[in-house]
């Protein structure tokens, strides 16, 4: 006799209730299972993100701490007390004279033709020598009237043998005057270490409005010397 | 914590800091820059002046005369020099240093070689500033005032020893840097000025003698 396929009971309302149960807890579980993983997953994002920034920026700072050049010479509180500065100078051309607001002037409009470096024994015209301030020169002004042959020599021995002029200036009195385009420090002992400093800061200083632009080619003014 | 956690921890640590050094060192940029006393720098400074006054040479002659070929020759080296001179000045920019040497002219060249080879010598003590090459203030003067083939055969004799003091520089440098900005420079120096004083010596030859 054949015996009646096994047929699975029907499960009672009671089985059906505790199976509905039972899978209500295990997804349940999961969720929570999930959560926790998402917030371990999160909370090792987060440390990972920190260490990472943490890691480039303390890369960065010790690689650019490493022997980069110093970038410039500390100034000396006696020369930064001294310098005078002159920003936004007009930078136009122009023929005719010049009224400058500096004596000797640090820059504004001047005239087309640049004063070639050099030194000069005569008074140069200002329009031009602003012109050479333009390329990046520095020019030391000396009152003819109360300065030395020797401190005239002592400056030109002082001073690059290029992007610099060198000439009188009446109405200077005691003090020398060295300019750049918008700076400008007044010294009277030729062995002042400011103007060093100031040379080292403005001698053909990038900051000039044509650094590199030629010193020569154009005016010889009156009285070259060399 | 199981063992592939703590490989895994590990794992991922170590890939953290390899990749917060490569962002680094991308994000530091360049390497260390030359010192104001290297002869890089003493070079950059010195060969500055010495093109200014090629270039000056160069320009006298071009007003002077109306010979194309020589025209030609020194409009070519008034602004390959000067458009060196300007990479000069912007690498001693770049590297925040002053154009302004603390030392005096040519004092890089009395520094040992890197090879040993030369523990440094004072170059050309007797040239103007000690610069093998430049011409003295009254040789220029002499430029000024000469024209035509006068002017060019004062030109030609004093533009080929003033390249051939510019080898000499770039030559000096190259002994006693690896900055490669610098080496490239001095390589392109010496490649051109070297081609361009044959040049120059075939066109003194071909002058007429001088009155």
């Amino acid at each position: 006799m054949a015996t009646p396929p096994n047929r699975p009971a029907q499960p009672t309302i009671k089985e059906q209730r505790a199976d509905k149960r039972a899978a209500q807890l295990a997804a349940f579980k999961k969720q929570e299972a999930a959560r926790k993983r998402n917030r371990i997953l999160g909370i090792v994002a987060a440390v990972a993100a920190l260490v990472l920034v943490a890691g480039t920026v303390t890369t960065v700072l010790v690689l650019n701490a490493t022997p980069q050049q110093v970038d410039e010479e500390l100034v000396s509180g006696d020369y930064a007390d001294r310098l005078q500065l002159y920003p936004d100078l007009e930078a136009t051309h122009t023929e005719n004279r010049v009224s400058y607001d500096q004596s000797p002037p640090v820059g504004g409009a001047h005239n087309p033709a640049w004063l070639n470096c050099g030194v000069y024994d005569e008074e140069q015209q200002s329009e031009n020598v602003v012109h050479t301030l333009e390329h990046g020169a520095v020019w030391i002004a000396y009152d003819p009237a109360s300065t030395t042959d020797a401190e005239i020599a002592a400056l030109v021995e002082l001073a690059p043998d290029t992007y610099t002029v060198i000439s009188p200036y009446d109405g200077l009195g005691e003090a020398m005057a060295i300019s750049a385009w918008g700076a400008q420090m007044r010294f009277t002992d030729v062995d002042d270490a400011a103007v060093t400093d100031f040379l080292t800061d403005f001698w053909r200083s990038p900051d000039s409005p044509e650094p590199n632009a030629p010193c020569t080619g154009a005016l010889d003014g009156p009285g070259k010397v060399s | 914590m199981t063992r592939g956690r703590v490989v895994a921890f590990v794992l991922v640590a170590v890939f953290l800091v390899v990749g917060a050094f490569v962002l680094g060192r991308v994000t530091a940029g360049v390497a260390p820059s030359p010192t104001t006393d290297s002869a890089a720098a003493g070079f950059l400074r010195d060969m500055q002046v010495h093109h200014a006054q090629a270039v000056e040479m160069a320009l006298l002659v071009r007003d002077r005369t109306d010979d194309e070929t020589v025209r030609t020759i020194a409009y070519d080296i008034a602004v390959t020099q000067a458009s060196q001179s300007g990479a000069m000045y912007g690498l001693l920019d770049a590297w925040s240093l002053p154009q302004l040497a603390s030392q005096p002219a040519m004092a890089w060249t009395e520094l040992p070689a890197r090879d040993g080879s030369d523990s440094g010598h004072q170059m050309d003590p007797d040239a103007p500033d000690g610069m093998p090459g430049l011409a003295t203030a009254a040789q220029l003067d002499a430029l000024r005032a000469a024209t035509g083939d006068d002017a060019v055969r004062l030109f030609l004799e004093l533009m080929i020893p003033h390249h051939e003091g510019g080898l000499e520089m770039a030559d000096a440098v190259l002994a006693r840097t690896d900055v490669p900005q610098v080496v490239s420079l001095a390589t392109g120096i010496r490649r051109a000025q070297q081609a361009e004083i044959v040049v120059l010596q075939d066109l003194l030859a071909a002058l007429p003698p001088a009155a």
